[in-house]
């Protein structure tokens, strides 16, 4: 979602098979860099695999540049990442959520193959994703402050995992500013 | 001789059941006994799109006059419009068998009602609520009738009347309708001439929107004929016009180069 | 040779001289959404009027609500066909009691009757989705929500149809205050409960395909009803 010079990720912590819930610390948001973050839904192996070769890819990128990648080049090369595997996709649906060096807030998203969406406003992904758009859709608007953004952010996070069996069991929410970076952990309820 | 040469007789009812079975006639141990009953699963002889519009005093309904055979243009000279009674016309897309099963039902409730010689007739309400009942018992007896069917009528208390329904049931009134290939090319161009005409049309405009959309779907619906029936109904009566040709202007084709 | 021809012209899986087997569906999905709410001394349902069938908009101005008795109405959507039978035949069913118990139905009353019409048709179901709201015999407003083969239950607010996924997380939010801590829980008004499900139904018209062109609003209290419409977006 995003802010006014700020943007927030969030996600909740289930890790389950299926309709069994195995884990509720489970960690689908990664920072890829001081105002760069990406969370994945879909299947968990994936989400560690991709983000890893992520990881690796940004590393050389600003070890050969010299510099920090922009969110928009990021999602390029998560999108060709994704696209690679046409035919064997990796199973996850990222979500990318970054400033840029003006503090200018982004948030895009992917589906499995790599087609890239980026918005003004919000992006959802995974099983609530419905649930989240029914939420978004009423709460965001626009140039929230941070503390708003959280706010709103997490009520529709929240909301929206109550609705959806195989989904919740807490939630993380990360507000993004250009100075700092907040990382919150919601207490939800656990069925 | 015992050992059954060539002289000897063959086997008595040598071709027949053993002792205590039914005899099997050739050809009824087909599978056909075994299937599961079918029904009509899918349309043979059909009709395409029928229009329907709305104007200020009345209600005009159109479809062209063919009878589709697959892609074979099989018959191309069939009504596929009915007068009810002077409020009440109806058209059908889709099986012609089955509109016609519909349609000789609809005549003799309507000679039945002349019988009883009380003056009344059916209302377009009472045709539409009608069918949709027969159309959507027959969809729960998974033996559907396969019929769009448009309504139309006029009715002193009532005004204009313009209903739908489909073989599954479903049904609703609206002031412009295509069936078919219709609903895709003609509602979109009937709903804006009717829209940007401040939804309301005369009948000379909806007589012209009619005739625009039928030349349309001549030209974009493979299976559309080159004439067509209207049913104009008002306060003085219901009418259905004998075929009038769709003109067309294929100057164009020439140009047209595929390479 | 022949044996390949013969392959060639009968693929060999193909059953010869059966009858291709399509399955006939007697469904359809019309779409359309309806939300509920009660409270106090009052119940609000609404729904929006569109009628579609794939990607078709059939009609702008079809309701989906209908009225059963002078306090009692049935926001109901799934498939078109099955919802025009099952509120004819609950009509049906009012009139009768009518007549032989010479009083109208109660909303109550009415609830546990849709829910045993429904299960009735158990194995062959009316693919409808509905929303009973009333005033119960206290005064006070009720909804009850049922599924397409007649388990329901009562609530104070509930959303129905294609955008009820996306709407029944809000209401949950705004009108059952869940996830909010320190917020003092004031009784919905009409007035907010009306404007709420404005709200709720412009975001659902933004995302549902299914969802839109105008909403029919039914306020019910033991006064009496009024319908308000307002306009929903048409693409």
């Amino acid at each position: 979602m995003t802010g006014k010079n700020c943007v927030a990720i969030a996600a909740d912590r289930r890790f389950g098979i299926q309709a069994q819930t195995i884990g509720h610390e489970f960690q689908r948001i990664y920072g890829m860099s001081d105002h760069l973050y990406i969370g994945f839904s879909g299947l968990a192996t994936d989400v560690t695999t991709v983000s890893n070769k992520l990881k690796f890819r940004l590393n050389m990128y600003m070890l050969r540049e010299n510099r920090e990648m922009k969110p928009e080049t990021f999602m390029s090369l998560v999108s060709s990442l994704l696209y690679e595997k046409r035919f064997g996709p990796y199973f996850v649906e990222p979500v990318i959520a970054g400033l840029d060096k003006n503090a200018k807030p982004f948030v895009g998203s992917l589906d499995l193959i790599g087609c890239p969406m980026i918005t003004e406003d919000f992006v959802v992904s995974g099983t609530a994703s419905e649930q989240l758009y029914g939420m978004c859709e009423s709460l965001w608007e626009p140039d929230l402050e941070a503390d708003d953004l959280f706010e709103s952010i997490s009520q529709a996070l929240l909301n929206a995992v109550d609705r959806d069996c195989v989904s919740g069991w807490g939630g993380i929410v990360y507000v993004i500013e250009k100075d700092k970076v907040t990382e919150k952990i919601l207490k939800a309820r656990m069925d | 001789m015992a050992d059954g040469g060539q002289f000897s007789a063959a086997p008595f009812w040598q071709n027949g059941p053993s002792p205590g079975q039914f005899y099997n006639t050739p050809g009824t141990n087909l599978a056909s006994s075994q299937l599961p009953r079918t029904y009509t699963q899918q349309p043979i002889v059909t009709g395409t799109s029928v229009l329907g519009v709305t104007f200020t005093g009345g209600v005009v309904i159109a479809a062209d006059t063919l009878g589709s055979y697959g892609s074979l243009a099989r018959f191309r000279d069939i009504s596929r419009l009915l007068k009810v009674n002077e409020k009440v016309a109806i058209g059908a897309s889709g099986d012609y068998a089955d509109f016609q099963f519909i349609r000789d039902i609809i005549n003799q409730k309507v000679l039945d009602g002349k019988c009883l010689n009380d003056n009344y007739c059916y209302s377009p309400v009472a045709i539409h609520t009608w069918l949709t009942r027969i159309l959507y018992n027959r969809r729960t007896k998974i033996n559907p009738l396969w019929n769009n069917i448009i309504v139309g009528g006029y009715d002193e208390n009532e005004g204009s009347y313009l209903g739908y329904v489909d073989k599954l049931g479903v049904a609703y009134q609206a002031p412009t309708i295509a069936t078919g290939y219709g609903s895709y090319i003609a509602q979109p161009l009937l709903r804006q001439s009717y829209e940007s005409n401040n939804n309301n049309f005369t009948e000379e405009q909806a007589l012209s929107a009619i005739e625009r959309c039928m030349r349309v779907l001549l030209y974009r619906d493979g299976r559309s004929g080159n004439q067509y029936e209207v049913a104009i109904i008002t306060k003085d009566g219901c009418q259905v016009t004998s075929p009038k040709p769709i003109s067309t202007n294929w100057d164009i084709a020439e140009y047209v180069k595929y390479v | 040779m022949a044996a390949e021809l013969k392959k060639a012209i009968y693929p060999e899986n193909a059953t010869i001289g059966l009858p291709t087997q399509h399955r006939f569906d007697p469904y359809t999905l019309n779409g359309g959404t309806i939300v509920g709410v009660a409270g106090d001394n009052f119940a609000i349902l609404a729904g929006d009027t569109r009628l579609s069938e794939g990607f078709m908009i059939h009609s702008r101005d079809t309701s989906k609500i209908y009225k059963l008795t002078e306090k009692t109405f049935l926001g109901t959507c799934g498939f078109q066909g099955d919802v025009l039978t099952l509120t004819r035949l609950l009509n049906a069913r009012l009139t009768m009691y009518e007549f032989e118990h010479r009083k109208k139905m109660s909303s109550t009353a009415i609830s546990q009757m849709l829910s045993t019409v429904l299960y009735y048709r158990r194995f062959f179901p009316y693919y409808t989705f509905n929303i009973l709201a009333g005033i119960d015999t206290d005064g006070k407003g009720c909804i009850y929500s049922y599924d397409a083969v007649g388990n329901y239950e009562k609530h104070t607010y509930h959303a129905s149809g294609t955008a009820s996924s996306m709407l029944q997380p809000l209401l949950d939010n705004q009108v059952g205050y869940l996830n909010q801590e320190g917020v003092r829980r004031v009784p919905l008004t009409i007035d907010k409960a009306r404007t709420l499900i404005k709200d709720v139904f412009i975001s659902a018209t933004e995302r549902d395909m299914y969802t839109g062109d105008s909403l029919h609003i039914v306020t019910i209290t033991s006064d009496g009803v009024t319908e308000d419409h307002f306009p929903l977006r048409r693409d």
